[in-house]
């Protein structure tokens, strides 16, 4: 066993190691750069498709916000809406009552007052029937004869008639 | 997370698998040393002779121990790629994924886009550069002192020169030796050959002269203790005291740091020497007739 000098050229030993080197390059592209950077490129496929799905869950927030706020809108107006129309009904409704009620009012009162003006008719009568007994009466006695009852009424009347027109003129 | 003993088991081998070539060259050299050599400059021991044609077949020191190196890295390619998670969660991970990303952006830069599938040649020249070097620190003949071990990657690399630059076109590839004017042939065509030549040569002449310096060291240590502590009778007289400590630290130089260096500056030269030889231009115009021809057809 001898050794080499230290620059000796070999044709074969520089064509072992130029395939050395080659088999070097498939070990390393084999065993480890491929796998390497499959798991990067799997790692940052999925890092990616993490932030596509984030902005879509995003967008899906923000159109169910809007949406929200949109039927929030509609539900508020509704709600004004609801109230104005109870409101409206309600005015209705007062003015139907007072309507009613003065009506019913109005009705009573001019019921009362026929009343009274068919008692005040009555008493009147009655009170003419009255002063027709106590004159006759009187006057029997006076003129301690009878009249008859016929003959008096008329006189009585042309008589009071008299005041009644007297007062008329009076009052004028 | 627990791991399976099966995985246990497989990490052990692929450590063994990375250790043990290293150790068999080292037991190799111990029984192959010859007792009676001390220090010396030398060449890789040949351990075979092969009747070849042209030139004997030599298996040597060198390419044994290249052959360890590949080896080496094929068990640590084979556990840095053991468990690989999506989620990344081992320490062996992240560094094996940081040595992918470094040797992909120092491709990117250096060669462009078009390049992008080098990386993983990259990443064999610094490994089997940067180990073969850092065997020196085994005490084993680091392949990279041998001249025939380098020139075969540079002469790699030459091809893959000539290959891109054959893309414009072969007269095109000719026409590029005439350049600026013709007369400057000659020298273009040397000046093709010396790219191979010098990168084989600085890598090599580096870690050599690596070796030379600290042999000369260790050798005008060995004779200064001689001369300081040879007069003591006995084996502590012919021990070389001042041989210890020194050269472990020119060792870092020499050894670990001007290793690593030499592995990034071929990996380096190759990048700059193969993404520079692509004559756009001419491929460009190549690659539009060719697609006008097949249209035409």
């Amino acid at each position: 066993m001898q050794n080499l000098d230290v620059i000796s050229v070999n044709l074969w030993s520089i064509l072992i190691s130029l395939a050395n080197l080659i088999i070097l390059f498939l070990i390393i592209k084999k065993f480890l750069y491929k796998p390497v950077k499959k798991m990067m490129d799997a790692r940052k496929e999925a890092i990616d498709e993490q932030y596509r799905r984030a902005k879509q869950a995003e967008n899906d927030a923000l159109l169910h916000k809007k949406e929200y706020e949109e039927k929030l809108s509609g539900a508020k107006e509704e709600a004004e809406q609801i109230l104005r129309r109870a409101e409206q009904n309600a005015k209705d409704r007062e003015r139907d009552i007072l309507g009613d009620a003065k009506a019913e009012s109005e009705r009573i009162l001019r019921r009362a007052e026929e009343n009274a003006a068919m008692e005040m008719k009555k008493a009147e009568d009655t009170i003419k029937n009255e002063i027709v007994d106590v004159s006759a009466k009187l006057s029997e006695k006076i003129l301690k004869r009878e009249i008859s009852k016929q003959d008096h009424a008329l006189l009585i009347d042309d008589f009071i008639n008299g005041i009644e027109g007297e007062d008329y003129e009076d009052r004028q | 997370m627990a791991r399976s003993k099966k995985f246990l088991i497989t990490d052990l081998l692929y450590i063994a698998g990375m250790i043990l070539p290293l150790l068999a060259g080292m037991v190799l050299k111990i029984l192959t040393e010859p007792p009676t050599s001390g220090i010396s400059i030398a060449g890789a021991r040949v351990f075979f002779r092969v009747k070849f044609p042209i030139q004997d077949l030599l298996i040597s020191e060198a390419q044994i121990n290249s052959w360890l190196v590949i080896v080496t890295i094929l068990f640590f390619c084979l556990y840095m790629a053991h468990g690989l998670t999506v989620e990344c969660k081992t320490r062996r991970q992240r560094l094996a994924e940081w040595i992918v990303e470094t040797v992909d952006r120092l491709v990117a830069d250096n060669m462009g886009p078009y390049f992008s599938g080098y990386s993983a040649f990259i990443i064999s020249i610094l490994a089997l550069s940067a180990f073969s070097s850092l065997l020196s620190l085994l005490g084993l003949f680091p392949p990279t002192s041998d001249i025939n071990v380098v020139a075969g990657w540079a002469i790699l690399i030459f091809i893959l020169i000539t290959h891109y630059k054959l893309k414009g076109g072969f007269l095109n590839y000719l026409k590029g030796f005439t350049e600026p004017i013709f007369v400057m042939a000659p020298l273009n065509v040397l000046g093709e050959i010396a790219t191979p030549v010098s990168m084989a040569f600085r890598h090599y002449g580096n870690v050599l002269s690596g070796t030379v310096i600290s042999v000369l060291i260790a050798s005008a240590l060995n004779a200064a203790s001689a001369l300081l502590i040879g007069w003591i009778p006995g084996v502590l007289g012919d021990l070389s005291l001042l041989r210890i400590g020194l050269p472990a630290i020119l060792s870092i130089y020499f050894d670990v740091f001007s290793g690593c260096m030499q592995a990034y500056i071929f990996a380096m030269l190759t990048m700059l020497n193969v993404s520079g030889a692509v004559p756009w231009e001419a491929y460009e115009k190549r690659k539009r007739k060719k697609e006008a021809k097949k249209q035409t057809i």
